[in-house]
């Protein structure tokens, strides 16, 4: 059950996530071979679903005492996984998930950690990382000592990894429940019923001004187009006093700052009173029909011509990637 | 005729009084007189649990604001029925309380001047007012029975009071009659008393001399017990007002409309205390003011605040202060809910109607500095507060980008130009808001087509401290109007012209506390001036669209500059000009002064929504205005007002420059 | 519940002012400092435990040289109790933040320890996991709600993650981490901080505390990524969605 890096897999309890298997490219650009981790209640056919991407084991810790992700017990049982296949590298895919339960594993472990890992480098026979810093708008270069570390890298840095023919075999863990922590319960779970992300954390946020005229054409171009990028959808005040978004989507002075690392403004002229929730965004595109919008000025790209032709081809173009 | 005998023409006063009961009546009344003034003197004594001070001390100035607003009754003129019903009333109880207090002293004193035609014209004017005052007392009675004004408050005390007003009104009159009748008055000398000579001959016609004596007994009785009465009670109703109220009309300081009250931090440090978080922590003049409200509600009518539906009534922060004053308990979250104070637009419109000058916006102030400083603003308006602190802004941009909105249009600055007669002082709203940087923009053009030599301070200006002054954080203010000062202190600055009312109003009413004085003009004067000298034209074009102006509270209500901006967009020999219903000094706010521009609102609470309605009524299509904030509010409140997609929305500079002709 | 928690350590730390931006050509060091916007909400949380009666004291804990007593007073000017600073100039990784803090938390001995889910300077998002792990104690992280049961033996907290919220019981004591939407902190005004600067700061050295850590991560450097050139026009979707994926990297 050796490897050099120990790559903890998310899953929904029926799933594996998709992104989670980004972190097989940063584990290939590491060097060195890569094992599979998966805890949870039920995992055998999830096991089987991660043995086509050249990992020496899929490890299962197949428990009901982690029927539940408690950063407590999970980061004992990963801590220990660890130290028993000998790796050097922790990895995940950056989620809150892993960001609740890989500290905690790194602290068990004595090992340094970085999060939101972009790229990997080697330079001079030493690896260098580089990470966005102060909300994406520096990006930091640094170092590790030692000889262990934890790791997790955005899914968006590292492309998805290519199939493997060699079956990995599938390993159960033992998990001794009498010495997993117990300070930690689950109550309950209230999943999303929108898939888009919460405004003011969102990577990619799309916002919507008054010309989008009615509900039906702000939630087809704005809900559309952000629903192809995975982001949230805002509002100017105009358009919420006009109905055409509910007052929790309102971007601006009087109402949510936001500071994603895009922001594409549909139909939005750049009243100060949005400008001021908006002006932390690392990347602007404003798509509006008067040349003169003030919402130009502060545009990284400016794109002058009609919404309902512009939007739903945009769309279209991400759609196809 | 029958000859006019001089000395009949008088009359008895206690005739049919026996002895004994005039001892009792004396009694009564300085019994009651004695509950009132002991009453009065426990408002007094819990008056004098403010902090002490804040009275106005100079006596002519007492007597002028007594003339004024008590005796001619200045604030109350209005063309409706409250405001006639109070003159039948006030009038009515004026002269007969003189009246009355002569007749004590001509039959008591040492010389009884009681008689002749003094005699007959007294009689007459006595019936004159006395019918005023019936008068009064029914038209208030129809007003409350009838047209129930919410803002008026309606109570049973108020019945009461009215109820005792009107019968001691026809008691008197049903004892003059009833003493005329028994004593018999000859007729020439009876018509002067014409509403008592009617009664007795008309009711009283056939009744004995004894019956009638009898009579008049019973009915001086009513009369005197009613009296008593009123004076006894008094100070649990309205009436408290006829003695709060010229108290505090003497004793409001005199202060410029748009100052708030410095707070020193000496003191802050001495008594660690920051604004008003306890009654007594409000001065001793504020507390007096609170009594001297009758609530009459003409502060709640005019309000933007109530009229919105949002929490706020200036009548019930009054009469809820006043509960803590009379009874004790907590003001803050128990009297007063912290959501009502921060809805103040604090547009003065309160202050500017109420008839005792109670100064409702220095009560919220205070109160809201105490907020501030014990860490209860949150959110969006905390913001703003920490970028002017950080950025020298409320919108929280690199105060280098404060020339922007002047690129291309070679704008002089304090360096290019020091010999500058004219600082433009352009203002956060105009130097960061992309809509308002077009008025920046308007106004310099028009102040170089005009040949003014002026100067920006570009990145030297920051935010004058308004929002955190009205907001309630004093020494955020304080630091920024001591920068600021400096500032205009080492550029030599002496005339300030400002397109921003509320920097307008700072610069000029306020910083004169930090030793800042200077000659400031809001742009409309300076313009007006221009146009006025010939050097511009505000002649429209023939075809031009009705057009309004929305005169800005801080210009025209707060400073009374009312003229200049009509000049300036030529309304006087503009047929096209419409005027809006509330215009001027009684101007209806836009919903961003006080800070309110920095806070959330719910679409149904923004007062521009009503602002635009009135302004699309008049049928213009464009509303002029003078000032970033209620263009910036009046922008959105025509976007969402029916027909008010069809509204532009302009300042004055930009319809003035629209009317130059082309130059070379 | 009845018997309120005796103890409520908030850790903070000073980071450059998010809202400001770097004037133009500035090399933006000079940006003020400020707690950072995640403890911020942390400390705002502690003391509207204590409003609600339901802890006694509030101690506030940072690490870093005498200059960031300014945040340090900012955080007494909300209402905590008392501070203390450990005396560290180092650029330190969040383990050895957590290492300190974890000798500074056996000192104090609180119930519960709140700080921000991350900080907004180098978004590492792991001191407060770390602490936990080294102390044995449960976490809550990038909490939006928090509530104490059992006479404060226990805190129900709601958990913003990824898929939406989920609720966990933790024992006390333990570590909360919190995030954006728990609440909105409150404004300090000026009078405020100088009442809050004549308030006494506990001044420690990681050798008092008896821990000697070494920062594991080393920054060599921080670079801006490609600066956006305000107004760049594009003519066709085609070219916008070229530039995003070429130029600003965002797709």
């Amino acid at each position: 059950m050796a490897a050099q890096t120990l790559i903890l897999i998310e899953h929904d309890r029926r799933q594996v996530k998709r992104p989670s298997l980004h972190a097989v490219t940063a584990a290939q650009q590491l060097g060195g071979d890569y094992a599979f981790l998966l805890l949870g209640k039920g995992l055998e056919e999830m096991a089987k679903s991660l043995t086509g991407h050249g990992a020496t084991a899929v490890l299962v810790a197949d428990d009901a005492a982690l029927a539940e992700p408690l950063a407590d017990r999970y980061a004992t049982v990963i801590a220990n996984a660890f130290q028993k296949t000998g790796a050097t590298t922790l990895l995940a895919t950056s989620s809150t998930f892993s960001k609740d339960i890989l500290p905690r594993a790194a602290a068990l472990l004595d090992a340094p950690m970085l999060t939101d890992v972009v790229a990997i480098e080697e330079k001079e026979g030493a690896l260098s990382y580089q990470r966005p810093v102060s909300a994406g708008s520096m990006l930091a270069t640094v170092q590790l000592k030692g000889d262990k570390r934890v790791l997790t890298i955005r899914a968006a840095a590292f492309a998805a990894p290519e199939g493997n023919a060699t079956a990995s075999r599938v390993e159960n863990l033992a998990v001794d429940t009498a010495s997993l922590p117990n300070g930690m319960q689950f109550v309950s779970r209230e999943e999303r019923v929108s898939d888009r992300p919460d405004l003011t954390e969102a990577r990619v946020v799309i916002g919507g001004g008054r010309p989008l005229k009615d509900k039906e054409t702000f939630d087809r171009l704005v809900g559309g187009l952000a629903d192809s990028l995975g982001g949230a959808i805002g509002a100017t005040r105009a358009a919420v006093d006009t109905g055409l978004a509910p007052n929790d989507c309102q971007i601006g002075q009087t109402g949510k700052v936001i500071a994603p690392e895009l922001y594409i403004a549909l139909g939005i002229s750049g009243a100060i009173q949005h400008l001021a929730g908006i002006k932390d965004s690392r990347v602007i595109v404003a798509i509006n029909k008067d040349p003169d919008a003030p919402i130009f000025q502060m545009a990284t790209y400016g794109l002058v011509g009609d919404l309902h032709q512009l939007v739903p081809q945009l769309i279209e173009s991400i759609r196809k990637g | 005729m029958i000859a006019m005998d001089q000395s009949v023409a008088t009359r008895e006063v206690f005739g049919n009084i026996a002895p004994w009961m005039r001892v009792l009546f004396f009694a009564m009344i300085f019994a009651s007189i004695a509950i009132l003034g002991c009453q009065v003197l426990a408002h007094w004594i819990s008056w004098r649990k403010g902090r002490r001070g804040g009275f106005e001390m100079n006596p002519r100035i007492w007597l002028e604001r007594l003339t004024i607003y008590a005796l001619a009754q200045k604030r109350v003129h209005k063309k409706t029925l409250g405001a006639l019903l109070h003159l039948l009333l006030f009038s009515g109880f004026v002269v007969l309380t003189i009246g009355t207090t002569l007749l004590a002293i001509a039959d008591d004193g040492p010389y009884n001047f009681h008689h002749g035609w003094y005699f007959l014209i007294y009689e007459l004017v006595m019936d004159v007012f006395g019918v005023a005052f019936i008068l009064g007392c029914l038209l208030a009675m129809y007003r409350r029975a009838f047209q129930r004004k919410p803002s008026l408050g309606h109570n049973w005390r108020d019945w009461w009071l009215l109820g005792i007003l009107l019968a001691l009104g026809v008691t008197g009159f049903a004892v003059e009659a009833l003493r005329m009748h028994y004593t018999q008055v000859q007729p020439w000398v009876a018509h002067w008393s014409t509403v008592g000579w009617l009664i007795d001959r008309t009711m009283l016609r056939g009744i004995d001399v004894p019956t009638a004596q009898a009579m008049h007994l019973a009915s001086w009785w009513v009369h005197t017990i009613l009296v008593a009465a009123f004076f006894a009670t008094i100070p649990v109703n309205r009436f408290l007002h006829v003695i709060t109220g010229p108290l505090n009309i003497a004793a409001h300081p005199e202060r410029p409309m748009g100052q708030l009250v410095p707070l020193k931090m000496e003191t802050v440090e001495e008594t660690g205390l920051i604004g008003v978080g306890q009654i007594g922590d409000f001065n001793q003049q504020q507390l007096l003011s609170l009594d001297a409200c009758m609530e009459c509600g003409r502060c709640e009518d005019v309000c933007p605040a109530t009229s919105s539906g949002k929490p706020l009534s200036p009548k019930f922060i009054v009469t809820d202060l006043r509960g803590v004053m009379a009874n004790g308990g907590e003001l803050h979250g128990v009297a007063i809910n912290p959501d009502t104070l921060w809805s103040c637009t604090m547009c003065q419109a309160c202050v500017q109607e109420c008839p005792v000058l109670i100064g409702h916006v220095d009560l919220i102030s205070d109160m809201r500095r105490y907020l501030v400083g014990e860490g209860k603003l949150s959110g969006p308006p905390a913001r703003s507060l920490q970028q002017i602190g950080n950025q020298g802004n409320p919108y929280g941009r690199p105060n280098g980008d404060r020339l922007a909105w002047a690129e291309g249009l070679d704008v002089p600055t304090v360096e290019s130009n020091p010999n500058f007669e004219y600082l433009f002082w352009v203002g956060c709203a105009a130097s960061f808001d992309p809509r308002a940087q077009k008025v920046a923009r308007a106004t310099a053009q028009l102040l170089k087509k005009g040949g003014v030599n002026f100067a920006v301070l570009g990145k030297e200006e920051t935010c004058t401290g308004d929002p955190a002054r009205r907001i309630g954080d004093e020494f955020l203010f304080q630091e920024r109007a001591q920068t600021n000062v400096e500032t205009l202190g080492r550029r030599q600055v002496k005339k300030i012209v400002t397109a921003c009312p509320h920097c307008h109003n700072t610069l000029k009413n306020e910083y004169p506390q930090f030793g800042g004085e200077y000659q400031v003009q809001h742009h409309s004067a300076l313009l007006a001036e221009l146009i006025e000298a010939g050097r511009l034209t505000n002649k429209a074009e023939a075809d031009a669209k009705p057009i309004t102006l929305h005169d800005p509270c801080y210009l025209a209500r707060v400073n009374g500059e009312v003229e200049a901006p009509r000049t300036v967009i030529g309304a006087a020999k503009d047929e096209q000009f419409r005027e809006m219903p509330r215009c001027g000094k009684k101007t209806f706010c836009c919903g961003a002064g006080g800070g309110r521009m920095w806070f959330d609102e719910p679409p149904a609470q923004r007062v521009s929504n009503l602002r635009a309605e009135e302004a699309i009524a008049t049928g213009a299509k464009t509303l002029a205005t003078g000032c970033p904030f209620c263009l910036n509010m009046m922008s959105d409140g025509m976007a969402g007002a029916k027909g008010g997609q069809n509204v532009k929305v302009l300042d004055i500079a930009e319809v003035l420059l629209s009317r130059q002709p082309p130059t070379g | 519940m009845t018997q309120p928690i005796a103890k409520i350590l908030v850790a903070f730390k000073s980071v450059p002012d998010p809202y400001e931006e770097a004037a133009p050509g500035g090399s933006g060091s000079t940006a003020k400092s400020v707690i950072n916007p995640f403890d911020e909400i942390a400390i705002e949380e502690a003391l509207r435990i204590r409003e609600r009666g339901e802890a006694t004291e509030i101690v506030g804990l940072t690490i870093g040289p005498a200059t960031v007593d300014e945040q340090v007073r900012a955080a007494m000017a909300m209402g905590v109790d008392r501070a203390i600073r450990i005396d560290d100039s180092r650029a330190l990784d969040p383990y050895a933040v957590a290492r300190i803090l974890h000798a500074a938390v056996q000192k104090e001995a609180p119930q519960v320890v709140l700080m921000g889910k991350q900080a907004v300077d180098d978004d590492s998002n792991q001191a407060g996991q770390m602490l936990a792990g080294l102390l044995g104690w449960p976490q809550a992280t990038f909490v939006s709600k928090v509530e104490f049961l059992d006479n404060g033996d226990r805190a129900r907290c709601t958990r913003e993650t990824d898929a939406g919220l989920e609720v966990l019981e933790v024992k006390l004591p333990a570590i909360i981490t919190t995030d954006l939407r728990l609440n909105e902190p409150r404004y300090v005004s000026l009078p405020g901080l100088m009442k809050a600067r004549k308030k006494p700061i506990e001044v420690l050295t990681c050798e008092q505390l008896g821990v000697q850590v070494e920062p594991l991560t080393t920054t060599i450097s921080t670079a801006r990524p490609p600066k956006r050139t305000a107004g760049t026009r594009v003519e066709s979707v085609e070219e916008l969605v070229a530039k995003l994926k070429e130029e600003a990297k965002v797709l």
